[in-house]
């Protein structure tokens, strides 16, 4: 996961359960098949409906990574 | 050296998994069905709306608004489980390093003052939110909890609606305030968190210790079976909502099941306090059936939805320091204080319903029976609908 190269990036820092899933999901619909997109969160129910809903759609969940204050998100479009 | 390493991990493992890692729904569910069976038996059913009312209350009438002085703070149960609760949260959050102050857009605080608002006046109809007037009345046999059920069903979809539609018409931009300039050195408070929250911890057991030490041990155990039921909801992060709202939204029907699950091991429980006479038949038997119940539902599961957080939810996220929930919470008390006094003074309370007792219309078996089979209905609905989506609307 050391180096995912995001094609778009959601910044949905500062909102709260449930907009970044739901967000996310209208990101991942402007998206190309095998393309990456980078979901910046500080909610921290995101870590584990971010991938719950991934798995649920049929997307690829890449992983989380940890920044100052917040979580980078990445997944793949199927 | 080898083995102390292997000994030193499967710590570390352990530790995790009960302090950081997220709790399985299902065993949040077991433990919250539990704790409501042993804390009827210690004093009385778990609530929410009553004590931050008392704290609105005492706010309206250090104003001068209200002419009687409401119940101290310290010594009234509803009070008490509700401190309890937000420190247990507290304490749970800063052992998991998750309590932060988290800012949100102009939209989403609005939102917040809206969806408390709403929370505000559907609890007040409701005698209770999704705890006082669905959750601890079904456990305690009491009919109110059906049509706050489907209430809360109703006003969570509507509440969907509109945030899909919100998606659409306002892609709100997100707020991110950095704690610090960045290159600034910062004390690292994450690392101390967890300290603070064992800090939290033994407070809350001295305190406890101190009301026994009055004649007042009670109240210190519904002090501590609030922190322990805030406990529960913040490790699990369960949230009400999601079980009406999540059908809906992605089809998920995990919270909702561990709710079924829940009230039916609670409901035997507290039968049998019941039935041996340990509590009283009425306790917890809400006179809102089913007026208030219904349409109280439908309002408050429409602001709840709105607001990111249910009773018990709002309090926790509170406690984790979410800005969002502070704010419904403040319209939330205060609207319920103030539509609470509104009902009683008019005469209008006497119009949201009455109290029926299900064992009087059903005898005990077959209110279990009822319970569990309009539960296990529930149950089937959106385990069908999980894998069908027929419902779904979010996706």
């Amino acid at each position: 996961m050391e180096d995912v190269k995001a094609d778009e990036t959601l910044d949905a820092r500062g909102l709260s359960c449930p907009m970044p899933v739901l967000k996310t999901k209208k990101a991942m619909d402007n998206l190309k098949s095998g393309q990456v997109l980078e979901i910046l969160s500080t909610d921290p129910g995101t870590r584990n409906d971010l991938p719950s809903w991934t798995k649920r759609t049929g997307n690829e969940f890449l992983g989380e990574k940890q920044d100052d204050g917040y979580l980078r998100f990445y997944v793949k479009k199927k | 050296m080898a083995e102390e390493s292997v000994l030193k991990n499967k710590f570390k493992q352990g530790y995790a998994a009960v302090f950081y890692e997220q709790w399985p729904a299902l065993t949040g569910g077991l433990l919250l069905g539990l704790f409501s069976i042993l804390i009827v038996a210690w004093s009385r059913p778990w609530g929410i709306v009553g004590g931050i009312r008392n704290w609105a209350d005492w706010l309206f009438y250090g104003l001068g608004f209200y002419p009687l002085r409401p119940e101290n703070p310290f010594l009234f149960s509803g009070s008490v489980m509700d401190i309890g609760f937000l420190l247990g949260t507290f304490g749970s959050a800063l052992l998991a390093k998750e309590f932060a102050f988290r800012w949100a857009p102009t939209l989403e605080m609005i939102k917040g003052l809206v969806g408390g608002t709403l929370m505000g006046v559907g609890s007040a109809l409701a005698i209770g939110c999704n705890v006082g007037a669905f959750y601890t009345p079904l456990i305690n046999l009491s009919a109110s909890g059906f049509p706050m059920l489907i209430g809360l069903m109703i006003g969570g979809f509507i509440g969907l609606k509109y945030l899909l539609w919100e998606l659409e018409k306002f892609p709100s931009p997100a707020a991110f305030v950095p704690a610090a300039k960045p290159g600034k050195k910062r004390f690292a408070w994450k690392s101390v968190q967890p300290y603070l929250g064992a800090l939290v911890f033994l407070g809350l057991v001295l305190w406890a210790y101190v009301y026994a030490g009055r004649a007042f041990t009670e109240i210190g155990g519904l002090l501590l079976f609030g922190a322990a039921f805030g406990i529960i909801l913040q490790r699990c992060r369960f949230c009400f909502v999601r079980a009406f709202r999540d059908p809906f939204m992605t089809g998920e029907a995990g919270i909702a099941k561990a709710i079924v699950l829940s009230i039916i091991l609670g409901s035997l429980g507290v039968a049998v306090l019941k039935w041996t006479g340990v509590r009283p038949e009425s306790t917890y038997v809400i006179p809102a059936f089913w007026g208030g119940s219904l349409f109280g539902g439908i309002i408050f599961g429409i602001g709840m939805v709105i607001a990111g957080g249910c009773g018990s939810g709002t309090l926790w996220r509170v406690a984790e320091g979410q800005l969002k929930l502070w704010a419904a919470l403040l319209t939330f008390a205060t609207f319920n204080s103030l539509t609470t006094t509104f009902l009683r003074s008019t005469g209008w309370r006497q119009k949201l319903g009455r109290a029926v007792f299900l064992p009087d219309v059903f005898g005990w078996g077959g209110s279990l029976l009822f319970i569990a089979g309009i539960l296990l209905l529930w149950y089937l609905l959106v385990t069908w609908n999980e894998e069908t989506n027929k419902f779904t609307i979010g996706f």
